[in-house]
């Protein structure tokens, strides 16, 4: 099988499993307790935390709160900061932020999305105009998860400070974290991410904060994450997510070159009769949206599946929810949102496989188009 | 004092010589519905008694007994000695402590001291001594208290009844392929022709590349909860892939439904023929859709040779299905947004009013047999 979801989970990094195992089968303890045994799971948690904030931010300024998942991060950033004024986000969100944003909306919080360029990064001039004095908050993805659009998050912070002082900026970075290379400016307030997206397992996942902000929790109980969080912590996820984020991080130029690569080879090859590339040429390489114009993306699924090669579709077959909101709001026409394949790459794809699938992505496609006709 | 079930059943006491085979097949089904449930069943005159069973699961008994088609009516009991002490000491403890009651005795053994009349003012009586809130009403009350005399002596005492589903046992009218697609009609049809006795196999087309997986899981779940209430249920899946590309790559694109469903129709025939079905059922409801026209059924229908097409929603409303969908728990599944059929080579105008020698003439075009040979080929079968 050639697997070219990563942007939906990646395959879990075997060493940072293996080496994470004992805090599954040994180190078990709960991090609360008072015994020696959990003291000790409490410092190597208290580690990891330092350990994978110090990838994207300085620990002088910013904690980290650890979560079960990336969506849980995206709504205690949206459910637990903003409560008055208007709050003003994407039409690019991931559905985390997009339908929280929805359920502020049915609770009487103003939402305002802004407009997408065409390559699905946000249209800043838009967006600011929609940011004034009674926004709360504004929320935009780093990383678009359908197109690979890299928004300028620093320098659009940066600006809604300018605009509002108080409003807070959150931005979901699950798709850009370990794979583009940044660090959280001072403007940047919230910040999510998420362990799975880089070789973690699923079950661990983090929103960043700066220690000036104020966050509730979205999850009350035992008072873990400094009351921040309760539950009981996932120390096997999390540990294994520090040592996988160890590995990406250390190799972050390197991979993102060799990425760049395998993605410049879908681009130069993939039948330009059939398909049209969607993702930008500054998209994050990790992700590349293709369309297969005239064709439904999820039949060309299919079909390639059945060939052994797994890619993602924004959009599920169905006559209610044909065609991907974020595809549309991108400003692609019906006919060719509905042909639209997420192709997203890991480090662990080769350029032998890039030219297997890309030899099958043209077959399968010419195939449906003759078949269609 | 043991705590049974007593279950009722509907038509059958209609059947004159043929009763014993109608009986002795409820009986069947009622086992079928306990299978893994601890209980014994006892089939004293009129009835059937569900004794010695899991009283932990008491309500997921009654619920699964209150599924089988051909149940009337349902009761929670307690079984006492009949004797006047016995049975009044139970009454006392299933009687509501206020609002109207009537107790109601059914005497079959004609020893007992007290006519029915007697036991009725005896037990009402007493009830009226020592729950001053109670009121008689014997035309409307709130409550009714049961009291079965039986003849082995026995008295079986219990209070309201609980509507079971009603029909015909399924096994004694026969065997239908159903034609279930993942939509809100044809599980509706199957329920009702299942209700009325009859044993289904569904069969399910699918388009896989153009449909997917879940559609089919969908369709899965759709026949499991129909096998509630008919005791299992065999699934066939069958693929048009090839038939639907044939008919969009030769015929006229507004032909593609006509088609398909003569295609599925023929399937549907030769399914039966192997599975000893004796009829097909379909969803279809006048008007409802294009391919429900009377020309499209007749266009449809008139492929099936040897077997009669049963469509008991022929003249319902929408609204109606969905209501029936509603109570037999299926319309949750099937609102699922999955598309059951291809609609990758859906026409927009589809034909309405096919004629017969135009649908003729297209087909005339295709290779009918080997695509259907190719098809039943492609056949899976989930037990369900």
């Amino acid at each position: 099988m050639i697997y070219l979801d990563n942007a939906a989970t990646t395959r879990p990094d075997e060493g940072a499993v293996r080496a994470a195992m004992h805090y599954l089968q040994e180190d078990f303890f709960n991090p609360s307790a008072l015994y020696r045994e959990g003291f000790a799971v409490h410092k190597e948690l208290e580690e990891a935390r330092r350990h994978i904030l110090s990838f994207i931010a300085a620990p002088v300024g910013f904690d980290l709160i650890f979560t079960a998942s990336g969506s849980e991060a995206d709504n205690q950033a949206l459910f637990c900061t903003a409560n008055r004024g208007n709050i003003v986000t994407t039409a690019g969100e991931h559905a985390a932020i997009y339908n929280s944003a929805k359920e502020l909306q049915k609770r009487g919080i103003e939402v305002r999305f802004a407009k997408l360029n065409g390559d699905g990064s946000v249209n800043a001039d838009d967006l600011l105009s929609l940011v004034d004095s009674g926004t709360s908050l504004v929320s935009v993805i780093h990383v678009n998860n359908e197109t690979g659009a890299v928004n300028p998050i620093a320098e659009l912070a940066k600006q809604v400070k300018q605009k509002n002082r108080s409003a807070l900026f959150h931005s979901d970075g699950v798709q850009a974290f370990g794979k583009i290379p940044f660090s959280l400016s001072s403007e940047i307030d919230l910040y999510t991410f998420s362990a799975h997206k880089i070789g973690g397992v699923r079950g661990a996942a983090g929103l960043v904060r700066k220690k000036s902000v104020n966050v509730h929790p979205l999850i009350y109980g035992g008072g873990q994450e400094k009351g921040l969080r309760s539950g009981t912590e996932n120390l096997f996820a999390i540990k294994q997510f520090e040592f996988a984020a160890t590995k990406k991080f250390a190799a972050l130029e390197s991979d993102y070159q060799k990425i760049a690569a395998l993605n410049r080879y879908f681009r130069e090859n993939l039948r330009g009769d059939i398909f049209e590339i969607l993702s930008s040429p500054q998209a994050s390489p990790y992700i590349l949206s293709v369309s297969a114009k005239g064709l439904r993306g999820e039949v060309l699924l299919h079909m390639l599946d059945d060939e052994g090669v797994v890619v993602g579709t924004g959009s599920a077959c169905s006559s209610k929810n044909r065609y991907s909101r974020v595809i549309l709001a991108c400003g692609i026409r019906e006919k060719n949102a509905d042909g639209v394949l997420r192709i997203s790459f890991s480090v662990q794809n080769t350029m032998d496989e890039a030219e297997r699938a890309v030899s099958i992505f043209n077959r399968c496609a010419g195939a449906l188009a003759e078949k269609m006709r | 004092m043991e705590k049974v079930i007593i279950v009722r059943y509907c038509e059958i006491h209609l059947k004159g010589k043929n009763r014993g085979y109608f009986e002795k097949i409820f009986m069947m089904n009622l086992e079928k519905a306990l299978v893994g449930i601890r209980h014994e069943i006892r089939k004293p005159s009129g009835r059937y008694i569900v004794e010695n069973f899991d009283q932990t699961r008491t309500e997921e008994i009654l619920e699964k007994l209150s599924r089988v088609f051909g149940t009337h009516t349902l009761s929670s009991a307690y079984k006492v000695p009949a004797e006047l002490e016995m049975i009044y000491d139970t009454v006392k403890k299933i009687a509501p402590e206020s609002g109207s009651f009537k107790v109601i005795t059914n005497r079959a053994n004609k020893s007992f001291p007290l006519n029915s009349m007697q036991l009725n003012a005896e037990i009402g009586g007493r009830l009226l001594q020592d729950f001053p809130n109670l009121t008689v009403d014997v035309h409307a009350p709130q409550h009714e208290i049961c009291i079965d005399i039986r003849e082995n002596g026995d008295a079986l005492i219990f209070s309201g009844h609980i509507k079971g589903a009603g029909g015909m046992p399924v096994g004694t009218s026969g065997k239908g392929v159903l034609l279930l697609s993942g939509g809100i009609d044809s599980p509706v049809a199957g329920y009702m022709i299942a209700k009325r006795g009859m044993v289904l196999e569904a069969l399910h087309f699918h388009s896989y590349p153009y449909t997917n997986m879940q559609a089919r899981e969908k369709v899965e779940e759709l026949a499991r909860i129909l096998s509630g209430y008919t005791g299992g249920m065999t699934l066939h899946v069958v693929s048009v892939t090839h038939i639907q590309e044939a008919i969009h790559k030769h015929c006229p694109a507004e032909m593609m439904i006509t088609l398909l469903r003569r295609f599925m129709m023929r399937i549907a025939e030769r399914l039966a023929e192997q599975v000893g079905g004796q009829c097909i059922i379909t969803g279809e409801s006048l008007g409802q859709v294009a391919s429900q026209t009377i020309e499209g059924m007749t266009s449809s229908g008139s492929v099936v040779e040897n077997l009669p097409i049963l469509r008991p929603l022929v003249g319902f409303d929408k609204t109606e299905i969905i209501e029936r969908a509603r109570e037999i728990g299926t319309f949750e599944t099937s609102i699922q947004p999955y598309e059951d059929c291809c609609t990758v080579f859906l026409p927009k105008h589809p034909l309405i009013r096919p004629k017969t020698e135009d649908v003729l003439r297209a087909e005339q075009k295709l290779d009918v047999e080997a695509l259907l040979e190719e098809a039943m080929l492609s056949s899976e079968t989930v037990r369900l």
